[in-house]
């Protein structure tokens, strides 16, 4: 053992003085050991190494018969070495393996230190360009699991023109939450005294028929100004049996739960048939009351019957391409409701967005908050104030905190009797959050969406919620037209969580850890502070 | 040249030893190493690396050759060195001196004897 370190020691010796008295070094050695100890041996063979590299440069380059490059065969590579020392051929594989395994070792050591010295920066982080679905790509409204958010044709009301199914197409849970969304960006962007008037303890404005984007919601706010409410024309029995039966058909056919909906249905017609509904003679007033009988029996807060008092047409489904394009302003304005993308200290992300937004319009915008938060070593998600809005924006941030597609949802028709699911899109490439812990935020009043969204995360454990426990809106509707003044918003499709094959309807999603909204931003900082002390 | 040779004194210890073991006879490394601990009755050990270190310093300086190997002897890794006329001279001429600086001292500390026999004076 001994004298293997003193070869190794006699070897880092200069090569000239090396090759000249290595061997003759060496006989010393073996005739010397026993009779000089080993440690005076080894201690002499480190001074003179000393010595030769520190105090005789001279000696260095000084060859006794250094041998003449070799020309390197044809194909063969050759090496150039500074020292005239020539490995022997054989000695190029285990420094080959060495090299490799050096390589492999440094790599990991990179990868999974948690000291994080080394930031590694990718050049070919794509973060501006991920891979979300463009407006037209489901235009089929054919769901494609691999490339992203299921698009639901049947969510689109029945009186819908192809065309108006095409152009809602890759929206996935549009009509309800975006009427939420809307609604959102409504109160930011309106006072209109009649919106609130109209509003009357729901939480969402009366909207017209068959409204499938977020733009669409404002259309209440310019269709029913007071002069309107001026001109209301007085309902008599027909009118309201024709309404009646109208709202029972719907609610009949699209509700949720088929039990749930023929109570309702009978509630409105034994109303009806003692008379309830006589004295009632104006429009608002009518739909306020047939939505309260409804509400008496369902205890669903998200059945409404709405009255508009300018008349709409059959087919007023589809958006007008000016409400689209005021939606996108809106969102332009107000940066896709994204309110704060920050680094807190210790390195954590957090992101504070308030409603979620079209990803055909928003995408990039929620893409780019992705990417400022990607080096962050943990994330918080703030949907305290955020009232929901459309399912493709759920995959597309709860894309970035799992490492491949990931099913999310399902979406249950009752009227189509038929179920589509929602899942995460492909990975995008260069994100580093998929592992990084994750945070929730959540308040009595996060919605829809943004319920999905923390249900989801809970669900697949990725996520710990803080905060209160949500509103509990599991259900989702389309506001559906009885004629051209009253339409009833009815939900109709349930969403189904693969992993509890149920959802939050009515219950809200608890969260994991229970402060107050107030205190949920302090609570969550702390145990992210924690959580990565301990890594 | 009597000057070139001075400038290269005092010799360090390894290499006055090295260059006296050499003058009686060709050595091989390990014989020098034997014969500096025989010389200094054991007082001075040379290892290999520290020999050869200055073995090749002296080469360089042409004060001692290589003779390389002997047929017969018993490692035949072994390489003899001889002291060269030069090596010979600056051997010399580092005892001269030597021998002044033994004269010196000795004139010295007879002189320095009485008075540090004194008893110290109040």
């Amino acid at each position: 053992m001994l004298r293997r370190i003193y070869r190794c020691v006699l070897r880092l010796h200069p090569p000239a003085f090396r090759s000249r008295f290595g061997d003759e070094i060496l006989s010393i050695f073996d005739q010397a050991n026993g009779r000089l100890s080993g440690f005076r041996l080894l201690m002499d063979s480190m001074l003179s190494l000393v010595r030769q590299w520190t105090l005789r440069p001279e000696f260095w380059r000084e060859s006794v018969s250094a041998p003449a490059p070799q020309a390197a065969f044809d194909g063969i590579p050759s090496f150039c070495v500074l020292s005239p020392f020539r490995p022997r051929p054989t000695a190029v594989v285990p420094g080959l393996i060495l090299s490799i395994a050096l390589f492999s070792l440094t790599c990991v050591a990179i990868k999974y230190s948690w000291i994080h010295v080394l930031r590694v920066r990718i050049p070919e982080v794509q973060f501006q360009a991920p891979q979300w679905i463009p407006p037209h790509a489901s235009a089929t409204g054919v769901p494609d699991r691999t490339t992203g958010p299921v698009a639901t044709n049947h969510a689109i009301a029945p009186s819908q023109t192809p065309e108006a199914a095409s152009r809602v197409g890759s929206i996935a849970l549009p009509p309800t939450l975006a009427t939420k969304a809307a609604k959102n960006s409504a109160v930011y962007s309106s006072s209109s005294p009649q919106f609130k008037a109209q509003s009357n303890g729901n939480e969402i404005p009366r909207p017209s028929p068959g409204l499938q984007q977020p733009a669409a919601a404002a259309l209440p706010l310019t269709a029913t100004g007071p002069a309107a409410f001026a001109e209301d024309t007085t309902l008599d029995a027909a009118a309201r049996h024709r309404v009646v039966d109208g709202a029972s058909a719907i609610v009949r056919k699209y509700y949720v739960d088929a039990e749930v909906a023929q109570k309702m249905a009978i509630a409105l017609r034994d109303h009806e048939t003692n008379g309830d509904d006589n004295e009632v003679t104006d429009g608002p007033n009518f739909a306020d009351l047939l939505t309260n009988q409804m509400r008496d029996v369902s205890h669903d807060k998200y059945v409404a019957v709405n009255y508009s008092a300018v008349e709409t047409s059959e087919n007023t489904s589809a958006p007008t391409p000016d409400e689209v394009a005021r939606y996108r302003k809106e969102m332009k304005q107000n940066n896709c409701t994204f309110e704060k993308i920050a680094i807190l200290p210790h390195n954590i992300g957090y992101l504070k967005f308030n409603s979620f937004p079209d990803t055909s319009i928003c995408g990039p915008t929620a893409a780019a908050a992705m990417a400022k938060l990607n080096h962050a070593d943990a994330i918080i998600f703030d949907l305290r104030d955020n009232p929901g809005g459309y399912a493709n924006m759920v995959a597309l941030i709860a894309t970035y905190l799992v490492d491949r597609p990931t099913h999310l949802n399902d979406f249950y028709d009752r009227s189509q009797n038929s179920t589509e699911e929602s899942w995460t899109l492909p990975p995008v490439p260069g994100n580093r959050l998929a592992d990084e812990p994750a945070f929730v935020l959540t308040s009595s009043t996060t919605f829809s969406a943004a319920e999905a969204f923390s249900y989801d995360l809970k669900m697949l454990k990725r996520a710990t919620l803080v905060g209160e426990t949500t509103s509990g809106r599991g259900h989702m509707g389309v506001p559906h037209r009885i004629d051209g003044h009253f339409t009833i918003r009815v939900p109709g499709i349930k969403v189904i969580n693969p992993i509890s094959k149920t959802n939050w309807e009515g219950t809200g999603v608890e969260p994991d850890v229970k402060v107050k909204a107030a205190d949920a931003l302090r609570t969550a900082i702390n145990l992210a502070e924690s959580n990565l002390q301990k890594k | 040249m009597k000057d070139d040779l001075h400038s290269f004194l005092p010799l360090s210890p390894a290499t006055l030893h090295i260059l006296l073991s050499l003058a009686g006879e060709d050595l091989h490394g390990y014989g020098i190493m034997q014969e500096v601990t025989r010389q200094s009755e054991g007082k001075y050990k040379l290892g290999p690396g520290t020999l050869y270190d200055n073995l090749q310093k002296l080469i360089q300086r042409d004060w001692v050759e290589e003779l390389g190997r002997r047929a017969g002897d018993d490692d035949p890794r072994r390489r003899y060195y001889r002291l060269t006329l030069a090596g010979r001279r600056v051997l010399e001429a580092e005892i001269a001196r030597l021998a002044e600086v033994v004269r010196e001292a000795r004139a010295r500390l007879q002189i320095a004897r009485p008075s540090t026999a004194k008893p110290r004076r109040a």
